[in-house]
């Protein structure tokens, strides 16, 4: 008699969902996550800052970046994460005078990678709009302020240019807390769920084996 | 151990899911109605056990637990492993959709070739039996290492180096997997014995 054999059963058996769900909350209450590689971007007057690291919180030492235009996929410079995961490099001069939209990808090691995309305009914004980049070459320096291509009041450009600047330097942490928190990371409920669309799939077919069983 | 997407070329990508999908099916064969729960269970349980962080080594690593996944399933685990990564990957982004047929396999072969080659030490009592756990735990933690390692020579990198990241990497996870696998097994031996019934069946 399968039925009975699986309700005798069902005592010893359900007492794994506890020790999971147990299991579940230590995890969640402590931070630590799991193994899954993130990098972020933003930017801040010429140049782009990237981050690099392991969920939750180790950072990726020595990681490969790729500095790519989004559209035609060529790689306009590559660099190495330090030992804070970090690494800047100036804003390309020709993906600036594209307007190109940069995709930042880490590779780390392991198979590990992770992509950023960082859109012109929230890149180009920092040293004016209409700004024209300086013909430097990729990770040379270019010079902090390019001048405004706009003829205008000498006087008036250079507030603007001023003003500018100290927007970019107030606005650089929020921007940085901001696509901080644009990373999705694993919540409590994605676990729970997790946990609770394997019981369910199993208590299903597990359903439909006894209904097999019982009319043959 | 995971895999991230957009690494692997897809050649690699289809045959790792031909096999996981040749994998899962001889699981799905071999799981009957009374192991039903079973899998659930150890499906769900390795499903939270990637969330567990090992803080040692020079990148951070997480549990896997495919070996005790292994040695209580057999072939019934690449099915179990195969669904708690599509949820893993659904849920937490870890791995991709696209590398679901290469993860699986880098994690549920050698919870298969545990099962076969430990399972006469296991029916062993005493110690005998307790070493085959750890070492189950141990070895899986190793060759899936190595598996990841051979998937990705394909993308250039060299064999012998990612190897050895890989293998630097897993040490302190290998030990504590092959812990908590003879932890379990024992656990299990005295206080739940059906749930071992793959090992003497």
């Amino acid at each position: 008699m399968p039925e009975k054999y699986f309700l005798l059963r069902r005592k010893p058996v359900f007492r794994g969902p506890a020790v999971l769900l147990l299991l579940s909350v230590l995890t969640a209450a402590t931070p630590a996550l799991a193994h899954l590689a993130l990098i972020f971007a933003y930017a801040e007057g010429d140049t782009i800052h990237t981050e690099s690291a392991f969920v939750p919180d180790t950072p990726v030492r020595q990681g490969k970046i790729l500095v790519m235009d989004k559209k035609t996929e060529k790689v306009l410079l590559t660099g190495q994460t330090d030992d804070r995961g970090k690494f800047s490099f100036k804003i390309p001069a020709e993906a600036a005078a594209q307007k190109m939209d940069l995709e930042i990808v880490l590779e780390a090691a392991m198979g590990h990678r992770a992509e950023w995309l960082l859109k012109a305009d929230s890149y180009l914004t920092g040293a004016g709009a209409g700004k024209t980049a300086p013909p430097a070459g990729a990770a040379s320096p270019s010079p902090a302020a390019a001048p405004e291509t706009k003829a205008g009041d000498p006087e008036r450009q250079r507030f603007e240019e001023a003003l500018n600047q100290a927007l970019e330097r107030q606005l650089a942490p929020l921007r940085e807390k901001l696509t901080e928190l644009s990373i999705r990371r694993t919540s409590l409920p994605d676990i729970i769920g997790g946990i609770g669309y394997i019981l369910g799939l199993f208590g299903l077919w597990a359903y439909f084996q006894s209904k097999r069983i019982k009319n043959p | 151990m995971h895999i991230s997407e957009g690494v692997l070329s897809p050649a690699v990508l289809a045959g790792g899911a031909a096999l996981a999908v040749v994998g899962a099916a001889v699981g799905l064969k071999k799981i009957d109605y009374e192991a039903i729960p079973r899998v659930a269970i150890l499906s769900a349980a390795f499903f939270v056990a990637s969330l567990i962080h090992v803080p040692i080594g020079p990148v951070g690593v997480h549990l896997v637990l495919n070996g005790l996944m292994g040695l209580l399933l057999g072939w019934m685990a690449v099915p179990a492993i195969l669904i708690a990564l599509f949820l893993q990957a659904l849920l937490f982004q870890f791995g991709g959709l696209t590398v679901l047929g290469v993860n699986t396999v880098t994690m549920a072969a050698p919870a298969v070739f545990c099962f076969y080659a430990y399972r006469g030490l296991l029916r062993r009592p005493g110690m005998a039996a307790g070493v085959a756990a750890f070492a189950g735990g141990a070895t899986a933690i190793l060759l899936s290492g190595g598996l990841v390692a051979a998937a990705l020579i394909t993308t250039g990198q060299a064999f012998l180096q990612v190897a050895e990241l890989v293998l630097l990497a897993h040490i302190p996870v290998m030990i504590i997997e092959g812990v908590i696998t003879l932890f379990i097994f024992l656990f299990l031996k005295k206080v739940r014995p059906e749930m071992l019934e793959g090992i003497y069946a």
